[in-house]
C-alpha cells in the first residue's frame, strides 16, 4: 500500500501522563493505517484510551501528557500529488504547522455537543471561524453563503434564520449538527469523531450516523469513529480496532472482527451486546471483574484477569501482536504459533 | 435589551425605600435625642418648655412612620438636612463624595486590570513565573490588614523617600491640580489596589482555568486559529462574567476599605466622614451617608447585570 | 443472621471510616504549608493564652520609659504610654483569636440554621431570608458594623461580637442553603420524610452532615476574616473599648504619624502578629479544603 492510499499511519503511538508526579502511560505502543475514503471504527470500555489517542494524533492534550510515537504519518493528497506530514515531529502542538492541518486537512467531532459550543457567538460566526482562518481574503458574506450551504447539506432545518442563534437556542441534536458543520467546513480529508452520539437521543443517534456514512461513502472522506457501541460499528465501519488498556488488542475488517473474533476481550465485548429478540432464559453476559486502575498494572496481559483462558505465561511479559491472517492482527498468546507482527516495538522505559 | 435595563432599574427603588427605612427607624430607636446636639444644656435644664415646642416644630413627637415619609419627602426634595453642629449635610456630602468614589474608581479600575490580567496570564502559562509570583502575592495580599499595608507605603514612600505626601487630598500650595491629585491619590490608590488584586487574580486565575479545560477551547482549536484568538476570544470572553460578578461582590469590600484607607491616609472622603459621624453620634449624617453607599452599590449592581447580559446571550435573551 | 449481617457492615463501615481519616491526615502531613499553618496557629495561641495566664503586666503605664526601642527589659519595646508591648500583644492576641474564632463559629451556626431553613422550607420561608441576606450582602461590611455600632451606642466586647455575627452569617447561609436545595430532591430525604420523621431531624441529622465540610472549611477561612475585621474596626477607633488590647486596638496607635515615623515597633511587631497569624490560617484552610474536598478525590 503506498500514500495514496493510506491516510493515517500511526506506529507505536505511546502516551503517558504525569499526574502528581507520577507517570502513568494511558496509551501503549499503539499502531494502526487508515486507508483513504474508509472507516474505522476505535472501540473499548470507557478509558480504554481511545479518546486519548485520537488526542494524541491531534496534539490537543495539555501539558501534563508526553505524547511519543515513531510515526505519526498523515497524507494529504491534494490534485493527485501526496503531502506527508509527520505530526510527531512538529514541536508546538498549537503552533503554525499543527494548525495549518486543523480544519482543512484533518477534524475532530467531539462527544459532547452541549459544551462543545462557545456559549457566547452565534453559530454561524463559530462555524465560519475556520473558514476565515484558512481562507485569507475571504469575505464574511462570501463565508455566510459557505456556512448556509453546510447547514442546508446537513438539513439544518431554516438555516437563514438559525444561523443567527446561539447554542441554547438548539436542540442536541442540532447542535451536534453544527459540530459537525464546524468540523466539515474547511472540507477536511481526515474526520475524527468522538463518540459522537453518546449525549444524544436514539433517534437523533441514527440521523447522525446516516450523515457520517453519507460523507464517507460521497465524498470520500476518511472517518475515525471512536464508540463503544458495537451496533453502530457494524454498521459503519469499514475496519476495526479493539482497545483494552491503552493497548490494541486486536484489529481487522469488519468481517474479521465480528466473525472471526480472536481475542477473549473482543468476544466478551460482543457478547455483551444487547439484541433485540433475546431468547427466553438467555442471560445477556456482563464481562467480569472491572478495568483496573491504569496506576496498578504489572506486566503481561492487561486482560488477564478478566479472561477464562488466561495461563501463567500471559501475565509474565508483554504480549506481542500475532498476524492471523492478512490485516487482521490479535494481541494474546492463544495465537502465538501465528507470526508476529510489527517491528520490534519500542519499549517505553517502564515507568511506575 | 431596554426592557431588562428598566426591570433591573425598578427594582432599585424599593430596595433602596426598604433599606432608608430600616436604617432610620434603626437609627432612630437608639434612645438618642437629636435635641440634645440642637439646645445648649443649660437651656435643656432651665426651660424645658423650649425643648417641648421645639420637639413639637421637628415633628419628634409623631409616629416613627410619620417621620420617615416626612424625612424622605424632604430628601426628594434635595433637602439633606443639618447635622448636629448645623452645617449642611448636602454640602458635606458634595465636596468629600467626590474625593471617595474618585479613590474608589481608580482602585477599581487599576485592580480589574492588573488583577484580571495576571490572573488570565497565570492560567496560560499555568505553573510559570507570572503565576508563582502572583500566587504568592495573593497569599500575602490576603493576609497582610489593608491598613497595615498603607502604613508600611507611608513609611517607604513618605518618610523614607519623600516622594509622596502622607495625609490630605489637596495641597494648600498646589501649582497644578492634576500633579497634585496624583501626587495625594497614588498611595491610597495602591493601597486599595493591592488588596483587590490579591483577590480578584486568584479569582481570574481559577476562572480562567476552568474555561480553558472546556470543550468549546478544544473546538476552538480544532479550527486551527491562532493561540490568542482562542485564549481572548472564546477563553476570555466566557471567564469575563464570572470575574464580573466576583468584581460586584468585591465593591462593598473596596468601599468599606476605603473608609480604612480613609483614615491611613487622613483623606478627606465619605469615610472618614461616616467614622467621625459615628463616634460624634450625628445621626442624620450617618443615615445619609449609609443611604449613599447603599444607592452606589444597586448602581454598581446594576451595571454589573448589564455587563453581564451584554456578555452573555442566555441573560440578554432572557432564557 | 441478620444481626450479624448489619453488625459487620457496620464494623466495615468503621474501618472504612478509620483508614479514610488515615488517608486523610496522611495527605493533610504531605500538605507542607497547611502543617506550617496549624504548627503556627498552636504556637501562637499557646503563647498567648500563657501570656494571659502566667498574667504578664499589660496595663500599668510607666511614663519613664515611653516610646521605649526593643530592649532585653521590653523585647517589643514600649508603646506611646510606657506600656510593655509583648505583653499587649500576647494579651491583644487572646483578645483578637477569641473574637475571630466565636464570631466565625457563632456566624456559621446562624449561617447553617438560616440556609437549613431556607433551602429546606423553600418557597416564601426561603424569599424573605435569600431578601434579608441580599440587603445586609448589598452593604459594605464595614459601614454596617459602623451603622450597628452607632445604633447600639457603646463601644464593648458584647456589641462588637454581636454585630460581627450579625454581619457575618451570609455566605454560609448562602452556601448551605444552595446545598440544601439540591440534596432535598434526593431518594433519601423522601425515604426519610415517608418513615415520618420529624422535619428538624431530617434537616439537622440527614442532610446537614452532607455540609459539614465546606462548612468547617469556610468557619477555618472565617476566623482569620473576623480578625481582619476586628483589626480595622479598632485602627479606625470604633472597635472595642481602648481599655482592651486587641492586636486592632493596639496599631490604632499608628493613626499617628509621628508613631509611624519614630516608633516602628509600635507598629510592626502587632502588624506582623495579625498578618502571621491570617497567613497561617489561610494555608491550614487550603490545607483542610484540599484533604476535605471530596470532589478533588
Amino acid at each position: 500500500m503506498d500514500n495514496k492510499e493510506i491516510i493515517l499511519d500511526v506506529e507505536n503511538l505511546n502516551t503517558t501522563f504525569i499526574s502528581d508526579r507520577k507517570k502513568i502511560r494511558i496509551v501503549k505502543n499503539v499502531s494502526f493505517q487508515l486507508k483513504r475514503g474508509t472507516a474505522l471504527a476505535v472501540v473499548g470500555e470507557s478509558g480504554c484510551g481511545k479518546s486519548v489517542t485520537m488526542n494524541s494524533i491531534m496534539r490537543f492534550l495539555g501539558k501534563n501528557a508526553i505524547v511519543e510515537a515513531d510515526k505519526i504519518q498523515y497524507n494529504a493528497l491534494r490534485d493527485g500529488k501526496v503531502t506527508e506530514y509527520r505530526l510527531e515531529n512538529i514541536e508546538k502542538p498549537h503552533g503554525p504547522e499543527m494548525r495549518a492541518l486543523r480544519g482543512p486537512e484533518m477534524s475532530m467531532v467531539f462527544q459532547d455537543p452541549m459544551s462543545s459550543l462557545n456559549p457566547v457567538y452565534k453559530v454561524g460566526d463559530q462555524v465560519a471561524e475556520g473558514l476565515l482562518q484558512h481562507n485569507k481574503g475571504m469575505t464574511k458574506a462570501q463565508a455566510r453563503e459557505k456556512v448556509l450551504e453546510m447547514f442546508r447539506k446537513l438539513g439544518i432545518p431554516d438555516p437563514e434564520e438559525r444561523i443567527d442563534c446561539y447554542p441554547h437556542q438548539f436542540s442536541g441534536g442540532m447542535k451536534q449538527r453544527v459540530v459537525i458543520a464546524i468540523a466539515m467546513i474547511c472540507n477536511p480529508e481526515l474526520i475524527i469523531c468522538d463518540e459522537p452520539t453518546t449525549a444524544l437521543d436514539v433517534t437523533i443517534q441514527a440521523q447522525i450516523m446516516e450523515l457520517l456514512k453519507e460523507m464517507q461513502l460521497k465524498d470520500g472522506k476518511s472517518i475515525i469513529l471512536i464508540t463503544h457501541n458495537m451496533g453502530l460499528v457494524a454498521e459503519m465501519a469499514d475496519e476495526v480496532c479493539v482497545m483494552y488498556m491503552g493497548r490494541v488488542v486486536e484489529f481487522g475488517s469488519l468481517e474479521d472482527v465480528f466473525d472471526h473474533t480472536s481475542h477473549p476481550y473482543t468476544q466478551a465485548l460482543l457478547r455483551s451486546v444487547p439484541v433485540l429478540g433475546l431468547a427466553d432464559g438467555q442471560k445477556l453476559e456482563t464481562i467480569p471483574g472491572a478495568t483496573p486502575n491504569p496506576a496498578d498494572l504489572k506486566g503481561g496481559c492487561e486482560f488477564a484477569d478478566r479472561c477464562p483462558y488466561a495461563t501463567d505465561a500471559c501475565r509474565e511479559k508483554d504480549i506481542p501482536m500475532f498476524q492471523l491472517s492478512p490485516g487482521h492482527r490479535v494481541r494474546c498468546l492463544r495465537y502465538s504459533e501465528y507470526p508476529v507482527v510489527g517491528s520490534g516495538e519500542a519499549e517505553v522505559a517502564e515507568v511506575q | 435589551m431596554l426592557k431588562f435595563i428598566l426591570k433591573k432599574l425598578a427594582m432599585m427603588i424599593p430596595m433602596l425605600l426598604v433599606i432608608s427605612l430600616i436604617v432610620f427607624v434603626g437609627l432612630r430607636s437608639t434612645g438618642i435625642d437629636p435635641i440634645t446636639f440642637m439646645v445648649p444644656p443649660e437651656v435643656q435644664s432651665q426651660s424645658p418648655e423650649i425643648v417641648d415646642q421645639l420637639r413639637e416644630e421637628l415633628g419628634l413627637n409623631d409616629p416613627l412612620i410619620v417621620q420617615y415619609v416626612r424625612w424622605l419627602g424632604d430628601i426628594l426634595h434635595g433637602d439633606l438636612g443639618l447635622t448636629n453642629k448645623g452645617e449642611s449635610v448636602a454640602d458635606i456630602i458634595a465636596t468629600r463624595l467626590p474625593y471617595t468614589l474618585e479613590l474608589s474608581a481608580y482602585a477599581m479600575l487599576f485592580s480589574a486590570v492588573i488583577g484580571i490580567g495576571i490572573g488570565i496570564i497565570s492560567a496560560i502559562r499555568q505553573n510559570g513565573i507570572v503565576d508563582y509570583i502572583g500566587r504568592v502575592l495573593a497569599v500575602l495580599g490576603q493576609a497582610v490588614p489593608q491598613f497595615l499595608v498603607g502604613i508600611v507605603l507611608i513609611w517607604i514612600f513618605s518618610i523614607k523617600l519623600g516622594i509622596f505626601p502622607a495625609a490630605n487630598r489637596v495641597s494648600p500650595d498646589a501649582t497644578n491640580a492634576f500633579v497634585d491629585a496624583f501626587m495625594h491619590l497614588f498611595l491610597p490608590v495602591l493601597t486599595l489596589t493591592i488588596g483587590m488584586v490579591a483577590v480578584l487574580m486568584r479569582y481570574a486565575r481559577n476562572t480562567m482555568l476552568d474555561v480553558l479545560n472546556s470543550d468549546y477551547i478544544k473546538t476552538a482549536r480544532s479550527k486551527g486559529i491562532p493561540e490568542w484568538k482562542v485564549y481572548m476570544k472564546h477563553g476570555f470572553r466566557n471567564a469575563m462574567k464570572p470575574v464580573l460578578v466576583i468584581l460586584m461582590y468585591r465593591i462593598p469590600a473596596l468601599i468599606g476599605g476605603s473608609v480604612v484607607i480613609e483614615s491611613v491616609f487622613s483623606y478627606p472622603g465619605i469615610g472618614t466622614t461616616m467614622a467621625n459621624a459615628v463616634t460624634s453620634m450625628d445621626y442624620n449624617l450617618v443615615l445619609v451617608i449609609t443611604l449613599i453607599i447603599a444607592a452606589v452599590m444597586l448602581i454598581c449592581s446594576f451595571m454589573v447585570d448589564v455587563f453581564n447580559a451584554l456578555l452573555d446571550p442566555r441573560v440578554r435573551l432572557g432564557e | 443472621m441478620s444481626e450479624t449481617k448489619t453488625l459487620s457492615i457496620k464494623e466495615q463501615n468503621k474501618s472504612a471510616a478509620s483508614s479514610l481519616m488515615k488517608k486523610n491526615i496522611r495527605k493533610f502531613l504531605r500538605n507542607k504549608l497547611a502543617v506550617f499553618g496549624l504548627v503556627v496557629i498552636v504556637i501562637m495561641t499557646v503563647a498567648c493564652v500563657a501570656g494571659m495566664i502566667l498574667g504578664v503586666d499589660y496595663s500599668t503605664p510607666n511614663p519613664t520609659i515611653m516610646r521605649a526601642a526593643p530592649d532585653a527589659a521590653h523585647i517589643f519595646g514600649t508603646d506611646t504610654i510606657g506600656r510593655d508591648l509583648f505583653a499587649r500583644v500576647l494579651y491583644g492576641g487572646c483578645y483578637s483569636i477569641f473574637i475571630g474564632v466565636f464570631c466565625a463559629v457563632l456566624s456559621s451556626v446562624v449561617g447553617a440554621i438560616l440556609g437549613a431553613i431556607a433551602g429546606y422550607f423553600g418557597r416564601w420561608v426561603d424569599a424573605v431570608i435569600v431578601r434579608i441576606s441580599e440587603i445586609f450582602l448589598a452593604f459594605p461590611q464595614l459601614v454596617l458594623v459602623m451603622m450597628l455600632v452607632a445604633i447600639l451606642n457603646k463601644r464593648s466586647m458584647g456589641n462588637m461580637l454581636f454585630v460581627f455575627v450579625v454581619t457575618g452569617w451570609m455566605t454560609t447561609f448562602r452556601m448551605v442553603r444552595n446545598e440544601f436545595m439540591s440534596l432535598k430532591g434526593e431518594t433519601y430525604v423522601k425515604v426519610c420524610e415517608a418513615f415520618g420523621m420529624s422535619r428538624a431531624n431530617v434537616m439537622f441529622k440527614q442532610i446537614l452532615p452532607n455540609v459539614m465540610t465546606p462548612i468547617i472549611v469556610s468557619t477555618t477561612t472565617n476566623v482569620a476574616y473576623f480578625i481582619l475585621q476586628e483589626a480595622a474596626l479598632s485602627f479606625i477607633g470604633l472597635g472595642v473599648a481602648d481599655s482592651t488590647p486587641t492586636w486592632g486596638n493596639i496599631l490604632n496607635a499608628a493613626k499617628s504619624i509621628q508613631v509611624v515615623q519614630n516608633q516602628w515597633w509600635i507598629w510592626v511587631f502587632p502588624g506582623l502578629a495579625i498578618s502571621l497569624f491570617v497567613l497561617a490560617i489561610n494555608f491550614f484552610g487550603d490545607g483542610l479544603r484540599d484533604v476535605l474536598d471530596a470532589k478533588q478525590q
